[in-house]
């Protein structure tokens, strides 16, 4: 029983690696990665399959990928604020105006986020009771982006983060990154997760390994839902 | 095209995920340009079109970032580690925006392979030979499957035949290939 069980798992790890194992199944089996075991055997069958990679001319991407990227991982903010200084610096009254007036409504908050420049459009309370809120998740425009401000710190083991998804009303739920622990924080989404957001009616937090969810979905539990709400 | 300009050192590539896992984002701006036309190349061959592909690359060095600490280094082979990453993205953009078939007439991204050299990858020195011992269909099954991603019924579709034979092809096309690979055999 036990050697045709592992028959089994072989032929769903050679099935996933190979790109066949689609939908459901293929969800349900990257549940089974976090098994040291299953994920030795895929990667056993990534190194034997290696060999149908097939020759490449290498194409340029073009230069939207890279912001995409940096703006969904924040980096812009680790690299030179170029942008930022100069923008303040052109017009730094207008922006200490805004930025008075930001804090003077939300209240004192630690980081100091460049205020948005989208109106909220939808808001989800993150809360564990009506007393106990978490996170407050503000959606601006059109989904084009999102606005983070942590209430109240939630607990978080060490080795884990807390992950941010949109749960389409198809019960896919899509990520929206990882969920801060302190002050406000600003968020441009991109094209598939403001797709994502249009079809959502509800949003969660998940428990996941450190850096996010190594899968498309949720691996964790679930521990927060909210509804959003047009504001 | 220079070799040497077309595959970027594979330790050079090992010590810029290293030092990503440690958010040396410098680190990974050099790392995207070295590897992101390849992944993208990659990407266009699966998803077939520009505007999905860009997304797709998005996704990839997103996931790169975030797993570049479980990059086991010393296994080596940073680039086959990173074009997996690509081909599982690609799956997953696939099943999320129900991409249905595109007939090839109708593509023009798709990336040209009669310019590049082969051998870009490392494979076990009696891969060729295990593949020659399949049978002609289930070579296309596979092939299709992972270097196009096809489904099993866009296979079927494609080759014009039975699902049920696609799926038997490609299980004993596996299990086949492993049997063969497991045994130390050299190419004559």
């Amino acid at each position: 029983m036990k050697s045709r069980n592992h028959e089994l798992v072989d032929r769903l790890a050679a099935e996933y690696a190979l790109g066949t194992l689609r939908g459901r199944a293929r969800r349900r089996f990257e549940r089974w990665l976090v098994s040291p075991q299953v994920g030795a055997l895929v990667k056993a069958w990534e190194e034997r399959l290696e060999g149908l990679e097939p020759p490449l001319q290498p194409v340029a991407p073009p230069a939207t990928v890279w912001r995409g990227i940096e703006d969904r991982l924040e980096l812009r903010k680790a690299r030179s604020p170029s942008r930022w200084m100069a923008m303040t610096a052109i017009a730094a009254t207008v922006v200490l105006t805004a930025l008075f007036a930001f804090f003077a409504l939300r209240g004192p908050s630690g980081d100091v986020a460049p205020p948005p420049q989208l109106a909220a459009t939808q808001l989800g309370l993150l809360a564990a009771d009506p007393q106990t809120i978490y996170w407050r998740v503000e959606v601006l425009g059109e989904n084009q982006e999102i606005s983070l401000h942590v209430h109240q710190v939630h607990e978080l083991p060490a080795g884990k983060s807390h992950e941010l998804w949109a749960l389409r009303d198809d019960g896919t739920p899509v990520s929206l990154g990882l969920m801060p622990h302190t002050g406000d924080h600003h968020r441009v989404l991109t094209a598939s997760q403001r797709e994502a957001l249009a079809r959502s009616k509800q949003i969660a937090v998940t428990l996941e390994p450190e850096g996010g969810s190594p899968t498309a979905g949720p691996t964790g539990p679930v521990l927060l839902v909210a509804p959003l709400s047009a504001v | 095209m220079d070799r040497t300009d077309a595959l970027p050192p594979e330790i050079e590539l090992a010590q810029l995920l290293q030092r990503c896992a440690a958010q040396d984002s410098a680190a990974f701006r050099a790392l995207y340009d070295k590897t992101s036309p390849i992944l993208f190349a990659r990407l266009l061959r699966m998803l077939r079109r520009r505007s999905v592909a860009e997304e797709a690359l998005q996704d990839v060095y997103v996931r790169i970032w975030q797993r570049a600490a479980q990059f086991e280094a010393h296994r080596g082979r940073p680039l086959a580690w990173m074009v997996t990453i690509a081909r599982y993205c690609a799956i997953d953009l696939m099943r999320r925006e129900r991409l249905t078939l595109v007939p090839d007439e109708q593509i023009a991204d798709v990336p040209d392979e009669s310019a590049a050299e082969p051998g870009e990858f490392d494979k076990p020195g009696n891969f060729d030979f295990c593949i020659g011992q399949l049978n002609e269909n289930t070579r296309k099954c596979l092939t299709l499957a992972f270097v196009e991603g096809r489904s099993h019924d866009e296979i079927a579709r494609l080759t014009t035949s039975p699902l049920g034979s696609v799926k038997s092809w490609i299980r004993r096309g596996l299990l086949a290939l492993k049997q063969c690979l497991a045994v130390e055999r050299q190419p004559t």
